[in-house]
């Protein structure tokens, strides 16, 4: 029963989202103009690579953040975005094209049928059938030797015709912008639609969002499919960036566990959060690979673990709330289970689902 | 396949089965104490593996010997890392954080110790490792079979310790009911406090037996994670005996698999029950209702 005064925080969450799409045509924008005014072909790199995480986490995100499912399995669908587009690929432009967008079907159906097993167990149980997709895919790429060249790894066509190493770094810093603003847009319209919220009540209290009839098991299957689907496409782009495809690299549980990192630390929750994760632990991880690469893992780890016991919010959320509290409190004091709902922006106007903390 | 072929593949699988019973032991109790997944567990046993290997090359000490030293150590980092690092972690997404932050454990451990021993593998030789007899026409190397009687040892210690001590008795009531336990008096933080420690403890013997039995280097640990967890989540998580009886069967088949196929379908072999498991019996086959649910 929305009372009276909630209805402007409704209408003010949806004023957030119409804004929040000018933010990443923005965004966009600002990414794509890059290149020109950085030149030099290493940053150019880097910056292919930030924006490529940008798209991973963000895509993560649209299982992690709606559902609270927190997978360690996602780079399985890097890597087999990355094989599907190199086997299905020959010399040709447009057979690339055509390749990335066979490798996104494929995976979308895939990670379904992926989904409907692995989406069965939660918690602990569905993070370690996300580490053994990882090995399942590995194993196989690394064993079919006469399709996908076994450990020695497989050679994969240019997508763009362009000359100079810095010149296809800037082609490819504009695809990824735009994969980013479409996966964007993607995470920030379904925030608003019965699709998000029914994935939501699933993050909020599983058994309370089924009983009240919400399709979980469908709804949690399709943000997986959807998910995986763009990880894919993006493995595939970086595929034929690099124009080779190194088993190990693309099947490693690292990159899984970076891009959590980077939506952990800028908040799950957010649309922002992936892409200034993203912004933070890019730059910073090839600042320690370039100058301390003996200590890398060392400071990757306890950087994670740092996030994970002290931020587990992330940075959006935390100043979200530390904003709130300088506000007035949106009810009157009269109104006392209202005040408390909307002291927290992200759950105004959510189905009221709060976990009564019962642990079996 | 021939049958010699076979019965040493059976062999071999019992062999290795033992060590991951061993192995995935420590992953029960930590499950069975805090409903968490601790992934750094195999990043444990490589750092045993190594500490072993420094002791064996400096001091000269045969790999078992070194237990005296490790076991204990590693019993005080396990209570270290429960006290200080993951009971701080907050109740209401506990499962899904702690194994992110034993992820962060895992990368450290491994990141320390590439910095330490450089990436390139490792072994420890020894004059009896090499050495093997006859049985049914199998052969049996000693140092598989040293392993697998170390891990014999080491599962019936912690069987008893469980079963037969009033410290394991409180263990179990935490175990099974946290706040029952807590409502007859056991001391639950400390419990599982120590829990952790026994936990991490079997990874040490892990190591030795690991130092004696194969090579090892810095980022091997990423594939037994997989390997470990498929087998606690087969056994039914928390459940110490299920763990154990699947890590044998699985070892059998893995050794027949490799054998009869090849060694990548061997390596599937893990998933693939990992996933019917999951399909059919979600709950593992001797762990409770409730292992499903986290």
């Amino acid at each position: 029963m929305p009372s009276a005064s909630e209805r402007p925080r409704w209408q003010a969450v949806a004023r957030a989202r119409r804004w929040n799409y000018a933010g990443i045509v923005a965004l966009v924008a600002v990414l794509c103009a890059a290149p020109v005014m950085v030149t030099a072909s290493y940053y150019r790199y880097a910056g292919v690579l930030l924006v490529m995480y940008m798209v991973l986490a963000t895509s993560w995100n649209l299982v992690g953040g709606f559902t609270g499912y927190v997978s360690l399995g996602h780079v399985a669908f890097f890597g087999f975005g990355a094989y599907c587009t190199g086997i299905l690929a020959d010399e040709t432009q447009g057979s690339v094209i055509l390749a990335l967008a066979a490798t996104f079907g494929i995976t979308t159906v895939g990670a379904a049928l992926i989904g409907v097993v692995a989406l069965r167990v939660r918690g602990a149980s569905f993070v370690i059938v996300t580490i053994a997709l990882v090995y399942m895919g590995s194993l196989l790429a690394q064993g079919m030797r006469s399709v996908t060249g076994g450990s020695s790894g497989l050679d994969i066509a240019p997508l763009f015709t362009v000359s100079g190493r810095a010149s296809r770094h800037a082609a490819y810093i504009v695809t990824f912008a735009v994969l980013l603003g479409i996966v964007m847009a993607l995470w920030n319209f379904l925030d608003g639609t019965k699709f998000g919220m029914g994935l939501k009540a699933v993050r909020e209290d599983e058994d309370r969002a089924r009983s009240l009839g919400v399709d979980t098991t469908a709804f949690k299957v399709a943000a997986f499919a959807l998910s995986a689907a763009f990880v894919s496409l993006a493995g595939g782009l970086y595929a034929t960036w690099t124009g080779f495809i190194d088993p190990i690299f693309v099947f490693s549980v690292q990159i899984s566990a970076q891009i959590v990192l980077m939506t952990l630390l800028g908040g799950m929750r957010s649309l922002w959060g992936p892409v200034l994760g993203a912004a933070v632990i890019v730059p910073s991880s090839e600042f320690f690979l370039v100058n301390l690469p003996r200590m890398h893992l060392v400071t990757m780890g306890v950087l994670l673990g740092a996030v994970v016991l002290l931020m587990p919010d992330g940075i959006i959320p935390s100043l979200r709330a530390a904003n709130s509290r300088r506000r007035p409190p949106a009810a009157s004091i009269r109104e006392d289970g209202g005040s408390v709902a909307a002291g927290d922006p992200d759950s105004a106007g959510e189905p009221a689902l709060i976990a009564n903390g019962a642990t079996p | 396949m021939t049958r010699s072929l076979f019965v040493q593949a059976i062999v071999f699988g019992v062999l290795t089965g033992g060590v991951y019973a061993l192995m995935a032991s420590g992953l029960s109790l930590y499950f069975g104490v805090m409903r968490i997944v601790q992934i750094a567990h195999p990043a444990f046993l490589f750092l045993g593996a190594y500490l072993t290997y420094s002791l064996h090359n400096a001091l000269g000490w045969d790999p078992l010997l070194t237990l005296p030293i490790t076991v204990p150590a590693f019993f005080l980092i396990g209570v270290a890392v429960q006290r200080l690092l993951l009971a701080r972690l907050r109740d209401e997404n506990r499962a899904m954080m702690s194994v992110l932050l034993t992820f962060s454990i895992a990368v450290v451990v491994e990141g320390t110790l590439s910095a330490i021993y450089t990436g390139s593998y490792r072994s420890i030789n020894l004059d009896y490792a090499s050495k093997s007899f006859e049985l049914f026409g199998a052969r049996v190397p000693y140092d598989r079979l040293i392993g697998l009687a170390v891990a014999g040892l080491t599962l019936l210690a912690l069987f008893s310790i469980l079963k037969y001590t009033r410290y394991g008795r409180a263990l179990r009531a935490t175990m099974q009911h946290r706040d029952a336990a807590r409502l007859v008096g056991v001391d639950t933080e400390r419990v599982t406090a120590v829990g952790f420690g026994i936990g991490l403890a079997t990874a040490a013997v892990g190591g030795a037996v690991l130092s004696i039995i194969t090579t090892f280097f810095p980022s091997g640990h990423w594939e037994w994670i997989a390997k470990l967890m498929a087998i606690i989540v087969v056994g039914g998580l928390g459940s110490v005996g299920g763990a154990a009886l699947a890590a044998l069967v699985l070892g059998v088949t893995e050794a027949v698999v490799q054998v009869w196929l090849s060694p990548v379908w061997a390596g599937m072999v893990f998933y693939l029950f990992l996933f019917l498991t999951l399909i059919f019996r979600p709950q593992g086959f001797f762990g409770g209702r409730l292992a499903q649910r986290f």
